[in-house]
């Protein structure tokens, strides 16, 4: 039991606090693996503590805690197996009936914006010139310089001629390369999934604010490769261009923070590192996501023994 | 050039070229898709075309004279404004370089700008 409640409070401490420090990590890239693995260890951390309820041998296979038996004894009085039981149950069905309506809603989104992609592919590949290349261009005849990606197999990035006439070549290239980072990282599947962990579980701050967070963080992560290769110049001079002008039919919400919020990144952190590095620190930066809430409730478990335990 | 889309796409192409209605025969000649299509391909397709009211048609004689209904300008800013104000979630369908600006918006990034550049 006390295991068990020590694991739900370290998913709780790092659902509610991880966001906080996430923000601040300076890779864009990094920041997204370190988000998404959050999210996966806080669901399969608190699995465990469900089953750790069910199983009769709650001890079995957690060495530190066998050293201190005695102990572990002493704080789990009071409580009968019945109880255990029961809330184990309550809480696996509770934990499945979220995954289950994660794994709907997901699915759900994900076509419906599929079939709307369909639909506006059907019109955009009349209107506009196709130029083949690494991904598809479709160049669309009209004065506002504009550019957005289309995820699918494959994926498709649609400009218009306007960014040529409004746009230096070198910051053209940088909107492109921008666009293609989007569609090489798969941003879209990774946006769709944060919607759907943001739209059906709204109670942890590591959750619900994934829809946002992992938007900024693809638009900076694909700033940072278009600046890699044609430079932050092109990438702020583009911003600064294309948002002046403004999308044509102006429906969306607006993010004017997130440009001005992008070019700050942009100045303060002007190069993507290499990709070993990046590998590395995106490992690194995953198995910590990973281990977190066990380690956090661990160490408040510990704590407690230390705190309520006489020593010898 | 694959799929019925890509035909729609390279006959469009052909008639916004000509400046001119045209019959099918006419825009067979034109069409250059790399392999020999035949009439009734280019005929269903022109068909198709005009149920999507893509181009507008009228009988010259025995046959069709096909004409585009919208400048290519003009089909690109309906794409766009399609696209753009389509229900449900467009911003997750599509990401774009930059989504919308405004006056004072725009303002602001000239100022960040300016300041980066008085730093150097």
């Amino acid at each position: 039991m006390t295991v068990a409640l020590a694991l739900l409070l370290g998913c709780g401490v790092v659902g509610a606090l991880a966001p906080r420090y996430l923000l601040r990590l300076s890779d864009p890239v990094v920041a997204l693996v370190a988000w998404l693995v959050s999210v996966l260890a806080v669901m399969a951390t608190s699995a465990v503590a469900m089953l750790l309820l069910l199983l009769p041998d709650h001890g079995l296979g957690l060495a530190v805690l066998t050293a201190v038996h005695d102990c572990w004894q002493s704080l789990q009085h009071g409580t009968t197996p019945g109880i255990e039981a029961m809330s184990g149950l309550v809480g696996i069905a509770l934990l499945t009936g979220l995954l289950v309506r994660l794994a709907i809603v997901g699915v759900h989104s994900a076509r419906r914006r599929a079939a709307a992609r369909q639909e506006h592919l059907a019109v955009l590949r009349v209107a506009g010139r196709r130029e083949a290349g690494a991904h598809t261009t479709l160049w669309l005849e009209h004065d506002h310089p504009f550019a957005f990606s289309l995820a699918g197999k494959p994926g498709v990035v649609v400009a218009t001629e306007g960014l040529r006439r409004h746009l230096t070549p070198a910051q053209v290239d940088a909107v492109l390369a921008h666009e293609h980072a989007h569609l090489d990282g798969r941003h879209h599947q990774l946006i769709t999934i944060a919607d759907a962990v943001a739209a059906t579980l709204p109670f942890l701050p590591l959750f619900k604010r994934a829809a946002a967070a992992i938007r900024e963080f693809v638009e900076m992560a694909a700033d940072l490769t278009a600046a890699r290769a044609h430079g932050v110049e092109a990438v702020t001079g583009a911003l600064v261009r294309v948002s002046a002008h403004g999308a044509p039919g102006t429906a969306l919400a607006m993010s004017g923070d997130a440009v001005e919020h992008r070019l700050i990144q942009l100045r303060k952190r002007p190069h993507a590192p290499g990709p070993a590095r990046r590998v590395l620190t995106c490992g690194l930066a995953g198995a910590t996501a990973l281990v977190l809430p066990g380690t956090a409730a661990f160490g408040a478990l510990f704590a407690v023994m230390l705190l309520t335990c006489p020593s010898g | 050039m694959r799929g019925l889309g890509e035909l729609e796409a390279a006959v469009m192409d052909v008639l916004w070229h000509a400046g001119e209605p045209l019959r099918v025969r006419q825009v067979l000649e034109r069409l250059d898709t790399g392999k020999a299509l035949a009439y009734t391909t280019v005929m269903t397709v022109l068909d198709n075309l005009h149920r999507k009211n893509w181009v507008s048609r009228e009988l010259d004689g025995k046959a069709y004279l096909y004409e585009p209904t919208l400048s290519r300008a003009e089909a690109a800013a309906n794409a766009l404004r399609e696209v753009l104000s389509a229900s449900g979630d467009p911003q997750a369908a599509l990401m774009h370089f930059v989504q919308s600006g405004t006056r004072e918006e725009s303002e602001l990034l000239r100022k960040a700008l300016r300041r980066k550049a008085s730093k150097k």
